[in-house]
């Protein structure tokens, strides 16, 4: 990334300006970062490859002769899950790829020597990481739209998404930039990355006949893409209101505060040169 | 002596006679159920009301009122927990006593389905034998709503990846041309 920013103001510290200068930096590294991931067709190749999954999905769910209008509402759950999960799942890979990624091409050594705090360098990353999470989130409107019409949920089922998807990104997204910040190799970041959800997604996809007991329910609350995609499901399908099952969100929640509270309070540690990369 | 007596038992066990089949009679109730028909829309709502009244001089005791649906047409699958998740209403009724009761149903199949309440009593001394009291059968008709179909969904299935498709390409043989000018 070639960043050009204004250098500091000299000999005033005023903490307001202080804060509105870091604020703007901040603002101009999350701009320069949304342009890199858009205008290089990087981005909107994520987003293509999600639409033509999201289609797939879609069009089986719908060509189901044997679907009921109850199971209309499952459809809807489906879809929306769907979009969450993969959104994050973009979201992570995206955001693995953001310091590790710098280290790989070079860029790393040329992005630390612009007047930038290391903490704008982050958050501006983590910006553009959620910026495809928005967009996959606009990309899933007209296929929910599809499904959720004739049952009148789409708005339900689009502020459900919305919510619990952001949240579960802000988190997720926070721990693909720690993972890529310990991370020499982009392969490596990425690969962690995608494990990681792995494991997140896997206790959803269990066959839902099995015995699910404690153990299970205690898998499913600590698990924040799991507790997350419940809570979906609970309000989506079971009909529960918003406050009903507000403990499954506890997860998605505290990981965001703590992964997002651990980049912040480390940031300025994580974006450094390390021993043996190549700068360039 | 002896005829006094099978005198005396036998006017005994006649005098015992219609007090014992008083106290087991089962309680007379009347279950009245509206309306008779219902026309709706898969998906819809609709409310039935039951009447159950104790015609008996004995109190009813603990009863359950229980909502069912059935199927009266084809081979559609009914699960009655889909069509009203509170199908069950405890009461009990004086003589002459009468209750209303208001059964919320949601439409949730398509096709010709029966809907009834049956009446049975309730708690630790029933015995297993006491006969059941049906409300008349509701009878209800529901339209299908097809929502849900692939030419409904085929415009957002295709032009959604095509226009982003395109415009994918299109930002990268731009970024791709930029590169090549420099």
């Amino acid at each position: 990334m070639t960043l050009q920013v204004a250098p500091p103001a000299v000999g005033t510290v005023h903490d307001v300006r202080a804060g509105t200068q870091r604020q703007s930096r901040l603002v101009v590294v999350a701009e320069q970062e949304c342009r890199d991931l858009w205008t290089s067709g990087r981005g909107l190749i994520l987003l293509f490859l999600f639409s033509v999954l999201l289609s797939g999905v879609t069009y089986l769910t719908s060509t189901n002769q044997a679907l009921n209008f109850l199971e209309q509402r499952e459809s809807v759950n489906l879809v929306l899950q769907f979009a969450v999960a993969v959104g994050v799942l973009a979201t992570l890979v995206v955001s693995a790829d953001g310091i590790s990624g710098e280290r790989e091409r070079g860029t790393l050594e040329t992005l630390l020597v612009t007047p930038v705090p290391r903490r704008s360098i982050i958050g501006g990353k983590l910006i553009a990481a959620l910026s495809l999470w928005f967009a996959t989130f606009l990309v899933s409107i007209p296929y929910v739209w599809v499904l959720a019409r004739g049952v009148g949920i789409l708005w339900l089922a689009l502020a459900l998404g919305f919510c619990v998807g952001t949240l579960v990104a802000v988190g997720l997204g926070s721990i693909g930039l720690l993972i890529s910040a310990a991370c020499n190799s982009n392969k490596t970041s990425i690969a962690a990355s995608i494990f990681l959800l792995l494991i997140l997604f896997a206790p959803t996809q269990l066959p839902a006949g099995l015995p699910q007991g404690w153990f299970f329910d205690v898998l499913l609350r600590a698990n924040p893409v799991a507790s997350g995609l419940a809570y979906i499901s609970s309000i989506l399908v079971e009909g529960h209101g918003w406050t009903q099952d507000m403990a499954l969100l506890i997860t998605p929640l505290l990981t965001a505060i703590i992964a997002g509270g651990a980049l912040i309070l480390a940031g300025p540690r994580l974006v450094r040169l390390t021993r043996g990369v190549n700068a360039g | 002596m002896r005829v006094a007596l099978l005198i005396a038992l036998v006017v005994g066990v006649l005098t015992w006679l219609p007090t014992a089949a008083l106290a087991a009679a089962p309680p007379s109730l009347k279950v009245v159920a509206k309306p008779a028909h219902v026309e709706t829309v898969l998906g819809d709502r609709f409310m039935i009301t039951t009447e159950i009244t104790n015609t008996g001089a004995a109190p009813s005791g603990e009863i359950l009122a229980h909502l069912n649906v059935a199927s009266i047409e084809g081979g559609v699958y009914v699960d009655p927990e889909d069509w009203s998740p509170n199908r069950s209403q405890q009461l009990s009724l004086q003589p002459g006593e009468s209750r209303k009761l208001a059964w919320e149903i949601q439409a949730v199949n398509a096709g010709h389905f029966a809907a009834y309440v049956a009446v049975v009593p309730f708690g630790d001394k029933v015995a297993g034998n006491e006969p059941l009291m049906i409300s008349p059968l509701v009878d209800v008709a529901v339209a299908s709503k097809s929502t849900l179909t692939a030419g409904g969904a085929l415009p957002v299935v295709v032009i959604v990846p095509l226009l982003l498709g395109l415009a994918a390409a299109g930002v990268f043989y731009r970024a791709r041309r930029r590169g090549s000018d420099r």
